[in-house]
C-alpha cells in the first residue's frame, strides 16, 4: 500500500468509530428528549374530558388531530429536540382497550405484556427505541384506564428523513473531519516526495556498486536516513574491500602454502627413494637418511596444524573456545609429541613441571600449538647433541610461565624484531621464511596476544633463544567446566 | 618404567593400515591389543579386565563421540581418543564425554606409547609418603635415615633433604630454582650455586649406587634407571 493510501486508510479508522459513536449517543439523546415531550404533552392533553368522549365515539379513527406545541416548560428543558415540526410528521394517537387491542387499523400491534410494566408505577411508558428508525412511541395510560380508550399510544418522529434517527439535523459537523484529512493528505505530500527522491538517490548507489554517497541533504528525518544509507553504505564498503583483501591473502597463503608442504614432501620421497635403493642393493641405510626423512615428516604434520591453527587465526575476529587447561598435562603432550625427532637427532628434549598440575583458562588447541612451535622452533633449529628444556613454573603473582630454552645459533636480535612486526601485521604469507623462523613462531605470538599472554623472546645463557610465556593462572574457586567462547576485541587481523 | 604385564588394550579404529601400525606398536610394547574396525556395540563383559580403550573418533561424523559415550555409560576404563582434526571443540567434547586423553594425528608410534604408559601410571602419592625405597636407595623420613645398598649414609639436613625432594619425584626433572627455595634454609645468597655445592657432596656421599643426574636447563633428577 502507498504511503498516502495508508496514511487515508489509518485516518478513516480511527476517526470514523469516533464519528459513529458521537452520533449514536446523540441520536440516543435526542430520542429520549422526544420521548418525554410526546409522552408529557399526550398525557396533558388527555386531561380533557371531551376528549375521552370523542375517542370511545371512533375510537378506530381516532388521533388524527396535531397535538398542541408542548408547554414552554418541557421545551427549555429539552432544547433542540422537539418532535415534529418544522418539516417532520406531526404525531399522532392511537387507542387501545384495555387488553392493548386497537380497532385503529393503523395502530402497530402491540405486546399485552406492557400492560404490566405501566401499571406499575407510572402513566406513560416508552417503548424502546431502534437505532435505525427515527420513529418515537409512548404508551400513554388515560385517567379513566378502561374502555376502547383505556391507553394511548403516541407516535412521533425525532427528525425526517433517511436516517432520522442517527444523523444531527445539521451537516456541520462533517466540515472539521474533511478539513482534517484533506490537511494530512496535502502536508504528506512533501515527505512522500523526499522518500521518492531518497528511494531513487540509493538506488543509484547501490548501482554504482556503493561507491559514491546518498546525498538529498535536509535536516529532517528523510535526510537522516539519507545519512544512515551512507554510513551502511560505507560500512559495506569497508566490508566488501576487508573481505577482497582476506581472499587475496588467503589466496596467497594457499599458494605459498602449497609450496611450502611440497619441499619437505619431495625431499621425504627423496629419502624413502633412497632408502628403498639401499635395501633393493642390499647395502646398509644411512641412518642420517632415515633422520632426515622422520624430521620432514614431523615438519609436514606441524606444518598442516598450524595452517589449521592460522585458517582459525586468519578471522578478522576468532572467538575463543576457552575451556580449563590443564598445563602439566599440555606440556607433557608437547614434549611427547617432539621427543621421537629430538631423540633421532641426539637433541636432549627435558622439561620440569611443578608437582602440583597448574591450570589456567586458554584454548587448548591454540596455546598447545603455541607452545609446540616453540619447542619444535627451538628443536628443529638446534644442532646433533644440543639441548632444549621446557619448564613449566608458577611465578608468585598466581601467574603460570612456561620458559623454552636451547643452546642451538638463536635469533639475531633484527630478525627477532622483525618476527614481532610481522606478528603484529598479521602477515601470514610465509610459512618457511628463509632463515627457518616461519609461520610456527609467527603464530605463537597471534595466540598470546589473543589470550591476553606475555610472549618474550631474548638470549638464552646457553648461547640460543629463551621463549618466555607467561599467563594468569586459573583462578581459585573458579570451577566451571563448560568451555565459553569468548570474542576477543584487542586482535584485528588484516 | 615397565608396563604391567600384558595390559589388555582395546583399539577401535577403522583405518587397516593404521590400525594394523598401532596394534603392531602395542605389541612390540609388551601390551596385548585388541582391534576393532568398526564401532559396535559394547557390553560390560567385553570391558572387563581392559586396562585403556583407544578410540578414533573416525570423524567427520560423531559416530566416535556415540561410542565414547556408550563405553563409559558401561564401565570407568580409560579412553585415549585420536582424531585427525585439532579442534578444541571435539576435545572439549570428548573429554565432556568422559574421555581421559586426547591424540591428534600425525604421532609417532613412541608418543602412542608414552601417552598410553601416562594413562596406565598409577598415580603416585608423593606428598604422604614417610619411607621411600628406591632400588638401591633407602630413605625413612621421619627419622632422618638413608641407606644405599644397606649400608647407613651420614648425611647433612640440606643433604638430606634434597635427597627427599629428588625421590618424592623419580625419572622427574626438578628445577634449581625450585630445590634453592624449598631445600635451602632461607636467607643464604649465592642460593642456586650453594645448591651446586650441595649436590656435588650428595653425589660423593652416595657413591655409584645412586645417581642424581644434572638436567640440561632444569635442575637435578634421580634416576630411576637400574631401579
Amino acid at each position: 500500500m502507498r504511503l498516502r493510501t495508508r496514511l487515508a486508510v489509518a485516518t478513516l479508522a480511527v476517526t470514523a468509530p469516533m464519528v459513529l459513536g458521537l452520533m449514536w449517543l446523540d441520536g440516543r439523546a435526542r430520542h429520549r428528549a422526544a420521548e418525554f415531550v410526546l409522552g408529557d404533552g399526550t398525557a396533558r392533553r388527555l386531561q380533557d374530558p371531551e376528549l375521552r368522549a370523542r375517542c370511545e365515539a371512533a375510537p378506530a379513527s381516532w388521533g388524527k388531530p396535531r397535538l398542541r406545541p408542548p408547554p414552554a416548560g418541557a421545551r427549555a428543558r429539552h432544547p433542540g429536540h422537539a418532535p415534529g415540526p418544522p418539516g417532520g410528521t406531526p404525531p399522532l394517537l392511537y387507542a387501545y382497550d384495555e387488553r392493548l387491542v386497537s380497532t385503529n387499523p393503523d395502530a402497530p400491534a402491540l405486546d399485552p405484556a406492557l400492560r404490566r410494566a405501566l401499571d406499575a408505577d407510572h402513566d406513560t411508558y416508552p417503548l424502546p427505541a431502534r437505532w435505525y428508525h427515527d420513529d418515537v412511541l409512548v404508551l400513554v395510560r388515560t385517567p379513566w384506564a378502561t374502555g376502547p380508550c383505556a391507553y394511548v399510544l403516541a407516535r412521533g418522529t425525532t427528525s425526517p428523513g433517511f436516517l432520522g434517527a442517527l444523523l444531527p439535523a445539521s451537516r456541520i459537523w462533517l466540515l472539521p473531519l474533511v478539513a482534517v484529512m484533506i490537511a494530512i493528505l496535502v502536508a504528506v505530500g512533501p515527505v512522500i516526495a523526499r522518500i521518492r527522491r531518497l528511494t531513487a538517490a540509493v538506488r543509484r548507489t547501490a548501482d554504482a556498486g556503493f561507491a559514491h554517497d546518498v546525498d538529498i541533504g535536509g535536516r529532517d528525518e528523510v535526510g537522516e536516513l539519507a545519512r544512515a544509507f551512507d554510513h551502511a553504505g560505507r560500512e559495506v564498503r569497508a566490508q566488501l574491500a576487508a573481505k577482497d583483501q582476506r581472499e587475496r591473502a588467503l589466496r596467497d597463503f594457499l599458494a605459498n602454502t602449497t609450496h611450502d608442504v611440497m619441499i619437505p614432501l619431495t625431499v621425504l620421497q627423496a629419502h624413502l627413494a633412497t632408502l628403498r635403493e639401499h635395501l633393493g642393493r642390499g647395502t646398509p641405510a644411512d641412518p642420517a637418511v632415515l633422520t632426515s626423512a622422520m624430521d620432514e615428516a614431523h615438519y609436514i604434520g606441524a606444518l598442516l596444524h598450524n595452517l589449521a591453527v592460522t585458517a582459525k587465526l586468519a578471522a578478522v575476529d576468532p572467538g575463543l573456545l576457552e575451556g580449563q587447561v590443564d598445563l602439566n598435562a599440555l606440556v607433557a603432550r608437547v614434549v611427547s609429541r617432539h621427543a621421537p625427532i629430538a631423540r633421532q637427532r641426539a637433541i636432549a628434549l627435558e622439561h620440569a613441571v611443578p608437582d602440583a598440575a597448574l591450570t589456567t583458562t586458554a584454548d587448548v588447541t591454540l596455546l598447545e600449538q603455541a607452545v609446540s612451535n616453540v619447542v619444535y622452533n627451538a628443536v628443529r633449529h638446534n644442532r646433533t647433541g644440543g639441548h632444549v628444556a621446557l619448564i613449566l613454573e608458577r611465578r608468585d603473582d598466581d601467574r603460570f610461565r612456561i620458559r623454552v630454552i636451547d643452546d642451538g645459533p638463536g635469533i639475531p636480535p633484527e630478525q627477532l624484531e622483525r618476527l614481532f612486526e610481522r606478528g603484529q601485521r598479521g602477515d601470514q604469507a610465509r610459512t618457511r621464511a628463509p632463515d627457518g623462523q616461519g609461520l610456527g613462531l609467527d603464530i605463537a605470538t597471534r595466540v598470546a596476544r589473543l589470550h591476553g599472554h606475555d610472549l618474550r623472546f631474548g638470549p638464552s645463557e646457553f648461547g640460543g633463544l629463551q621463549v618466555d610465556l607467561e599467563g594468569p593462572l586459573r583462578a581459585a574457586g573458579d570451577d566451571q567446566d563448560e568451555p565459553s567462547s569468548r570474542r576477543s576485541d584487542s586482535i584485528t587481523s588484516a | 618404567m615397565s608396563a604391567p604385564a600384558m595390559a589388555r588394550i582395546l583399539l577401535i579404529e577403522d583405518d587397516a593400515e593404521l590400525g594394523a601400525q598401532i596394534v603392531a606398536t602395542l605389541r612390540r610394547a609388551g601390551y596385548d591389543p585388541t582391534w576393532w574396525r568398526t564401532g559396535r556395540h559394547v557390553d560390560p563383559s567385553t570391558l572387563a579386565g581392559l586396562a585403556l580403550v583407544i578410540l578414533d573418533l573416525m570423524l567427520p561424523d560423531t559416530y566416535g563421540m556415540d561410542i565414547l559415550k556408550e563405553l563409559r555409560s558401561a564401565s570407568e576404563v580409560p579412553v585415549l581418543v585420536l582424531s585427525a582434526r585439532n579442534d578444541t571443540a571435539d576435545k572439549v567434547r570428548a573429554l565432556k564425554l568422559g574421555a581421559d586423553d586426547y591424540m591428534t594425528k600425525p604421532f609417532w608410534p613412541e608418543e602412542l606409547i608414552e601417552r598410553v604408559r601416562a594413562r596406565l601410571r598409577r598415580p603416585v602419592l608423593s606428598r604422604v609418603i614417610e619411607r621411600v625405597e628406591l632400588g638401591r636407595l633407602g630413605l625413612d623420613v621421619a627419622t632422618r635415615a638413608a641407606v644405599v645398598d644397606g649400608t647407613p649414609v651420614e648425611l647433612t639436613r640440606v643433604e638430606f633433604e634434597l635427597l627427599v625432594a629428588l625421590a618424592r619425584r623419580p625419572g622427574i626433572a626438578v628445577t634449581r630454582t625450585w630445590l634453592a627455595e624449598h631445600v635451602l634454609p632461607p636467607g643464604r645468597d649465592g642460593t642456586e650455586r650453594t645448591l651446586d655445592v650441595h649436590v656435588s657432596r650428595l653425589r660423593k656421599k652416595l657413591g655409584s649406587g645412586v645417581r642424581i643426574e644434572t638436567v640440561w636447563g632444569i635442575g637435578y633428577r634421580l634416576s630411576t634407571e637400574g631401579t
